[in-house]
C-alpha cells in the first residue's frame, strides 16, 4: 500500500517534459476545431516560427507592421506558432491560429478562427486573467470582430491604442473601460496574429 | 588478407540478399542498443530528477498523494492538511538537517478554456525552502524575503505561458488578491519550471488555511539511516511518509518487470536476424558446393575454406551491427519521444543515452553472436569433398 501511495505521489509530484519557447495550442484541438468550424471534416496541425521562416529580417518586418516591437522574455523569434488549418473534404475552408499576448495580470491567448481569405470568423480567447475577463470574454465582444481582416488592422496603432476615425475598427468599444490595458493588449494580440499569419501563409500565396 | 576480400566479393555477388541479411541484423542491433541505452538513461534520468527535488523525505498529511488528485479536480476542497505546529517536532529529530514546509492550494479559474482550468500556487517557506533546493538559479529577480509578502517567484514556463517579468501583477482569481511577481527562475527541466511560489504564510491568509500544511519537504543528514527515520516519521498521527530512495525503487522495480519483457523481445529479435544469417550463409555454402570443392581439388585446406564463409559471416554482421547501432545513435530523440508516450511516468532529460562503450558492446555482442550462427555453415563448407562436388556437377 505504501509502495502504491510512493508511485501516486511521484507521478505527481515530478515533473512532465520539459520543454522549448511555449507557443499557443488549442486546449482541445478536436473540441475546438469543431465548435469554431462546424462544417470542418479534419485539421492539419503545422508548428511555424519566426526564425524558422525568416529569422530577424522577418521578425523586423513583423515588428514594423505591428508598429511596436516584441516585447518582454517571451516573444521572441523561436515561439512555436500553432496553426490549425481547417479541411472539409478536400477543400482548405480556413485557419486557427493562436498567439500569446502579455495583459495586466497573466498571458492573454488571442485565438483567431479565419476563412481561408484571411477574414476574422470569429475572436476567441482562450485564456484571460482580468478583473473584467468576462466582459472582454462576452460573445456580444468577440462578434464584433467578424468579418475583419488585416487592412482594417493596418492603421491601428498598438500604441496608443487608437484606431482612424470613421475606420471599422473605431467602432469597437471597450465593454470594459477600467480595463483598457487589456482590451488594448487584446487587439495588439488580435493584430500580430492576422500579421503571422499573412506572413506564413496569405502573403505566400498572393 | 586474401581470404577477407574473397569473402567480401562473395558477398556483393548476392548483393540484394546481402543487403537483406545486413538489414535484419541492423534491426536487431537498433533494437538491442536502444534498449540499452534506454536502461541507462531512465535510472540516471531518475536519479537527476530525485535528486533535485532537493530534499530525500516528503510528509504529507495521510492519503494524500490521492488527495493531490482531488486537489488538481476540486480546487483543494477535498485536501487533508497537516499541523503547521509538527514542523517543529519533526526538524527536532537527530536525523533531520532541516525542514520546510509547504502548502499547496490550487482554484477554479472560470477564464482559462472554454469551461474553465484550475490554477495552482505552492507555499514555500522563504527562510528555508530556498535552502533545500539550492540548484535553483534565477533568469531575473530574487526570493521574497517576507513570509507573509504578496509577492510570487515563477518557475519558467509558468511565466512564459502567463508572460510575466519581474515586477509585474498577478491575480488570483476568485480570491481577486493581486500578487506581485519578484523573481523568474531559470529552466530546470523539474516540475518547478511551471509553478508558482508564494511564501506560505501568504497562501495560508489567502485561502483561509491558517496553520495548516500539506507537506514538509525534510533534508536528512548525510549519516542519517531514511528506513528508520521514516519508520519513526510513522509514528506521528495520520501522516504519509514519501521517501525518494523508497520512490525511486518502487518506480525501478515496476520498471524492471517491463525490462525483463522488452529484452526477451530483443533476444527474439537477435535470434530470428541470426537464423537469418545462418540461412543466408548455408544458402551461400550450397550454392556454391562445386566451386568450394574446386577450390580445395587445387589445395585448399578445410581451415582455408572454413576460414573463408566465417569471414562473409563476420562482415555481414560488422556491417548489420554498425549500421544498426548508427540506427539507434541518429534516432535517439525519436525513440525517447516514443517511450515518452507509452510511459506513464518518464523522467526529463535523456532517457535514451547512447556512448560509444554502448555502441562498441552492442557491435561485438551481436558480432559475436553471428560467428557462433556461422560456426555450422563455416564447418559444413570446410568438409565439402572435392569428390562429392566434381560428382554433383556430372549428375
Amino acid at each position: 500500500m505504501r509502495k502504491l501511495a510512493a508511485v501516486i505521489a511521484i507521478l505527481l509530484i515530478l515533473p512532465g517534459p520539459a520543454g522549448a519557447a511555449v507557443g499557443c495550442d488549442l486546449n482541445d484541438p478536436d473540441r475546438d476545431v469543431a465548435r469554431l468550424f462546424p462544417e470542418s471534416t479534419g485539421y492539419k496541425t503545422d508548428y511555424i516560427s519566426i526564425k524558422s521562416r525568416g529569422g530577424e529580417p522577418l521578425l523586423r518586418r513583423v515588428e514594423q507592421r505591428l508598429g511596436d516591437k516584441f516585447q518582454g522574455l517571451y516573444e521572441t523569434s523561436d515561439v512555436p506558432y500553432t496553426v490549425y488549418s481547417i479541411i472539409k473534404g478536400k477543400e482548405l475552408i480556413g485557419y486557427i491560429h493562436g498567439v500569446n499576448q502579455k495583459g495586466v495580470y497573466g498571458g492573454i491567448q488571442v485565438f483567431l478562427a479565419l476563412e481561408s481569405d484571411g477574414r476574422i470568423r470569429l475572436l476567441y480567447f482562450q485564456k484571460l486573467t482580468s478583473r473584467h475577463a468576462k466582459d472582454l470574454r462576452a460573445a456580444e465582444f468577440e462578434q464584433q470582430f467578424k468579418g475583419l481582416d488585416l487592412k482594417d488592422f493596418s492603421s491601428y496603432d498598438v500604441v496608443a491604442g487608437r484606431a482612424p476615425e470613421g475606420s471599422r475598427l473605431a467602432t469597437i468599444k471597450n465593454p470594459a473601460p477600467a480595463a483598457e490595458k487589456d482590451f488594448r493588449a487584446a487587439l495588439r494580440g488580435v493584430k500580430k496574429n492576422l500579421i503571422l499569419m499573412d506572413e506564413f501563409f496569405f502573403r505566400k500565396a498572393k | 588478407m586474401k581470404i577477407y576480400l574473397i569473402a567480401y566479393k562473395n558477398l556483393l555477388r548476392k548483393k540484394t540478399r546481402t543487403v537483406l541479411t545486413v538489414l535484419g541484423i541492423a534491426l536487431s542491433s537498433w533494437v538491442l542498443a536502444s534498449l540499452l541505452g534506454f536502461n541507462k538513461g531512465y535510472e540516471g534520468a531518475l536519479n537527476h530528477d530525485i535528486d533535485n527535488m532537493g530534499f530525500q523525505v516528503l510528509l504529507t498529511a495521510k492519503g494524500c498523494p490521492y488527495e493531490a488528485a482531488t486537489l488538481m479536480l476540486k480546487g483543494g476542497t477535498g485536501l487533508r492538511y497537516l499541523k503547521e505546529s509538527m514542523v517543529q517536532g519533526v526538524a527536532e529529530d537527530h536525523d533531520v538537517a532541516a525542514v520546510t514546509p509547504m502548502l499547496m492550494q490550487a482554484i477554479f479559474d472560470p477564464n482559462k478554456g472554454e469551461s474553465g482550468g484550475m490554477s495552482g500556487y505552492l507555499g514555500v517557506d522563504p527562510a528555508t525552502f530556498p535552502q533545500s533546493k539550492g540548484f535553483l538559479e534565477f533568469k531575473k529577480g530574487g526570493w521574497f524575503k517576507d513570509p507573509d509578502a504578496r509577492e510570487a517567484v515563477m518557475g519558467y514556463e509558468a511565466a512564459e505561458l502567463e508572460q510575466r517579468d519581474t515586477g509585474d501583477k498577478l491575480l488570483i482569481p476568485e480570491k481577486n488578491v493581486e500578487i506581485t511577481v519578484v523573481g523568474i527562475l531559470k529552466r530546470t527541466g523539474t516540475q518547478d519550471d511551471g509553478t508558482i511560489f508564494l511564501p506560505f504564510r501568504t497562501v495560508q491568509e489567502v485561502f483561509g488555511r491558517k496553520g495548516l500544511l500539506t507537506g514538509m519537504g525534510i533534508t536528512v543528514r548525510k549519516d542519517a539511516d531514511i528506513d528508520k527515520f521514516t519508520e519513526r516519521l510513522y509514528d506521528l498521527p495520520d501522516v504519509q511518509v514519501v521517501s525518494m530512495a523508497q520512490v525511486k525503487s518502487t518506480i525501478m522495480s515496476l520498471l524492471s518487470s517491463a525490462k525483463v519483457m522488452v529484452f526477451s523481445i530483443a533476444l527474439i529479435a537477435i535470434i530470428i536476424a541470426m537464423v537469418g544469417v545462418i540461412n543466408t550463409i548455408l544458402m551461400s555454402v550450397f550454392e556454391r558446393f562445386q566451386e568450394l570443392g574446386i577450390l580445395k581439388s587445387m589445395g585448399a585446406m578445410p581451415s582455408d575454406v572454413f576460414k573463408l564463409v566465417w569471414a562473409e559471416t563476420m562482415f555481414l554482421c560488422l556491417a548489420g551491427s554498425s549500421l544498426g547501432v548508427l540506427l539507434a545513435l541518429g534516432l535517439a530523440r525519436t525513440t525517447e519521444l516514443l517511450v515518452r508516450r507509452l510511459l506513464p511516468y518518464a523522467p526529463n532529460g535523456g532517457l535514451v543515452q547512447i556512448d560509444w562503450r554502448l555502441a562498441v558492446g552492442t557491435v561485438a555482442a551481436v558480432t559475436g553472436a553471428g560467428l557462433i550462427s556461422g560456426l555450422y555453415p563455416a564447418w559444413r563448407a570446410a568438409r565439402v569433398r572435392p569428390l562429392d562436388s566434381i560428382r554433383n556437377e556430372a549428375e
